[in-house]
C-alpha cells in the first residue's frame, strides 16, 4: 500500500465457534488535515476534492461550509441550492457505483464496467454545468450559471441507470412492501439477486443491532468535541454521551414506509441496510429533478465578514455524516479537523462490531464482508477470523 | 478516511497501468476510467487500488503531492 492510503482490519475472535470479540483497527490518517493549517482558505478548499477524491464533492462542501461559518459569510439561497445539487449527485453516483461495482463481487458475479464507467464523470459534469468557471469551492460563492440542458441530460442519464436497476420507475418497487417483495422475488438485477440471496440464505437480519442512529442534526456536542480534539482520539473513535451512532442511508430515512416495514421484519440487518441505499438513490434523483427546476444564476464572491472565528460544516455524504471544523486566525486556517462517517460505522463499539458479536457459521467471512459492504466504508478492508474450532 | 494519492503512469499494457507514487510501484486496471490516459499522466485510484478512478491534471497532482509530502514528512499519517 502506498503511504497515506489507509485501510481497515476487521478481526473476529471466536470462542466455541461464536464471535466473542471483534477487533477493528485502522491506519486512517485522521491527523493529516492539520497540515492544512496556515493556508489561505480558498487554496485549501480548491485542494480538498483532490485529496479526498472518493467523496470529493462532500469534502469540498463540508470545508466550504466550515470556512464560511468561521468567516461570517451567509451564502445566498441560490448557492446553497446548487451546492445541495452537487452533494446529491455525488451521493447518487457513489451509491450507484457501490451497487453496480461492489454488489456483483459479493455475489461472485462479474461486474459490468460499462455500467460503472459513466458514474464519476457525471459528478464532474454537474460541477461544470453549475459552475462553468470551476470555482464551486470558492468561499462566498462561485460564479453560478446553471446550464439547464446539461443538467437535464445528467439527470436523464441517472434516470436511465435507475430504471435499468429497478426495471422501471424506482417508486413502483420501493413505495410499498408488497411491490418490493414481488420485485425482489422475480427481478433480474444485481440488487434483486443480492436481496433474494439474503432471503434464501436466511441472513436478511444478519448484523441486526439495537438501533442507535445518527440524529438528523448530528451529535449535539460535535463542535465542542472537535474543538477539543487536539490529539485526534475523538476523530479516531467518536462517541456521543457513550453512544456510537450508525450513520448513512438508513439513519437518514427513518420514516420511509418500506424501510419501516423491513425493519419490523429484519431490524437494521443486511436487507434493511442494503435497501436503504436503494431508497436513497430513488429519493435523491426525485429531489434533484425538483431542485434543478428552481436553480438560478448568482454572481457569488461575497467577502469574508471577519478574519477570525470558528466554523463547523456538516454534509450528508454518501456514507454518512461528514464534518469539518476550522478556526480562522487573521484569515488563515488553524486547527483543521475532519470527522468521516467511517469512524462511526466502523468504530470498535459501532454497528459493524456489535452486529458481528455472537455470530457463528462456516461462511462468517462472507457475511462479515456483506455487513461491511452494507455500511460501505470509504477505505478498503481485510477480514480475519481466528480461533476456529 | 479516503485520502487519495495522485499516481503517475509509468507503463500501460492491455488496459492495466503500472503507476508510481512516493517510490512505490503497483498496477491498476483502467477498466472503469472514462478518460483516455497515457504514460506520464496522473490518476487517482479507487479504494484498494484495483481500479483507476479519475485522471488528474498535472498541476493539481503536483499541488496535492506537495501537500501529501508535507504530511508524510511531519509524520501526521
Amino acid at each position: 500500500m502506498v503511504p497515506l492510503e489507509s485501510g481497515l482490519s476487521i478481526s473476529l475472535h471466536l470462542s466455541e465457534d461464536r464471535v466473542e470479540r471483534v477487533e477493528i483497527t485502522s491506519n486512517r490518517p485522521v491527523q493529516a488535515s492539520a497540515m492544512l493549517d496556515g493556508r489561505p482558505p480558498a487554496q485549501m478548499l480548491a485542494l480538498l476534492p483532490t485529496l479526498y477524491s472518493l467523496c470529493g464533492t462532500a469534502q469540498g462542501l463540508a470545508g466550504l461550509e466550515a470556512v464560511e461559518n468561521a468567516a461570517g459569510i451567509a451564502a445566498p439561497a441560490a448557492q446553497r441550492m446548487a451546492r445541495h445539487v452537487l452533494c446529491l449527485v455525488e451521493v447518487l453516483a457513489e451509491h450507484a457505483a457501490s451497487v453496480l461495482r461492489d454488489w456483483p463481487v459479493l455475489l461472485g458475479e462479474a461486474m459490468d464496467p460499462a455500467a460503472v464507467k459513466p458514474l464519476r464523470p457525471l459528478v464532474a459534469a454537474t460541477r461544470k454545468a453549475l459552475y462553468p468557471a470551476g470555482d464551486w469551492t470558492a468561499p462566498g460563492g462561485g460564479r453560478l450559471a446553471p446550464d439547464r440542458r446539461a443538467l437535464d441530460e445528467i439527470l436523464r442519464r441517472f434516470d436511465e441507470i435507475l430504471s435499468r436497476l429497478f426495471a422501471g420507475p424506482p417508486e413502483e418497487r420501493l413505495d410499498g412492501y408488497a411491490d418490493f417483495h414481488a420485485w425482489v422475488a422475480h427481478g433480474d438485477s444485481v440488487a434483486t439477486r443480492l436481496l433474494r440471496r439474503l432471503d434464501g440464505e436466511g441472513i436478511a437480519s444478519f448484523g441486526r443491532t439495537a438501533p442507535c442512529m445518527m440524529p438528523e442534526a448530528g451529535p449535539h456536542d460535535l463542535d465542542r468535541r472537535l474543538a477539543g480534539d487536539c490529539g485526534g482520539s475523538y476523530r479516531s473513535h467518536p462517541q456521543c454521551d457513550g453512544r456510537v451512532f450508525e450513520t448513512g442511508p438508513l439513519s437518514r430515512h427513518p420514516r420511509h414506509p418500506l424501510l419501516a416495514a423491513l425493519a419490523a421484519r429484519h431490524g437494521n440487518g443486511l436487507s434493511t441496510r442494503f435497501t436503504a441505499r436503494l431508497v436513497e438513490m430513488a429519493t435523491a434523483l426525485r429531489e434533484l429533478e425538483d431542485l434543478v427546476q428552481d436553480l438560478c444564476d448568482d454572481s457569488g464572491g461575497l467577502a469574508m465578514g471577519r478574519t477570525d472565528g470558528t466554523g463547523l460544516g456538516q454534509v450528508d455524504a454518501a456514507r454518512g455524516l461528514l464534518a469539518h471544523r476550522v478556526e480562522l486566525r487573521e484569515g488563515l486556517l488553524q486547527a483543521y479537523r475532519i470527522l468521516a462517517p467511517t469512524e462511526w460505522n466502523f468504530h470498535p463499539q459501532g454497528p459493524l462490531a456489535l452486529g458481528l458479536m455472537g455470530a457463528s457459521g462456516l461462511d462468517l467471512e462472507w457475511r462479515t464482508a456483506l455487513l461491511a459492504a452494507s455500511l460501505d466504508p470509504c477505505v478498503p478492508y481485510r477480514i480475519q477470523v481466528t480461533g476456529h474450532a | 478516511m479516503c485520502m487519495a494519492v495522485p499516481s503517475r503512469i509509468t507503463a500501460i499494457d492491455n488496459g492495466i497501468a503500472t503507476v508510481e507514487a512516493f517510490g512505490a510501484s503497483r498496477t491498476t486496471s483502467l477498466m472503469l476510467l472514462e478518460d483516455e490516459v497515457a504514460v506520464g499522466d496522473y490518476i487517482i485510484l479507487g479504494p484498494g487500488g484495483s481500479f483507476a478512478a479519475e485522471k488528474v491534471d498535472p498541476e493539481t497532482a503536483a499541488e496535492a503531492l506537495a501537500y501529501l509530502t508535507e504530511v508524510l514528512a511531519t509524520g501526521q499519517a
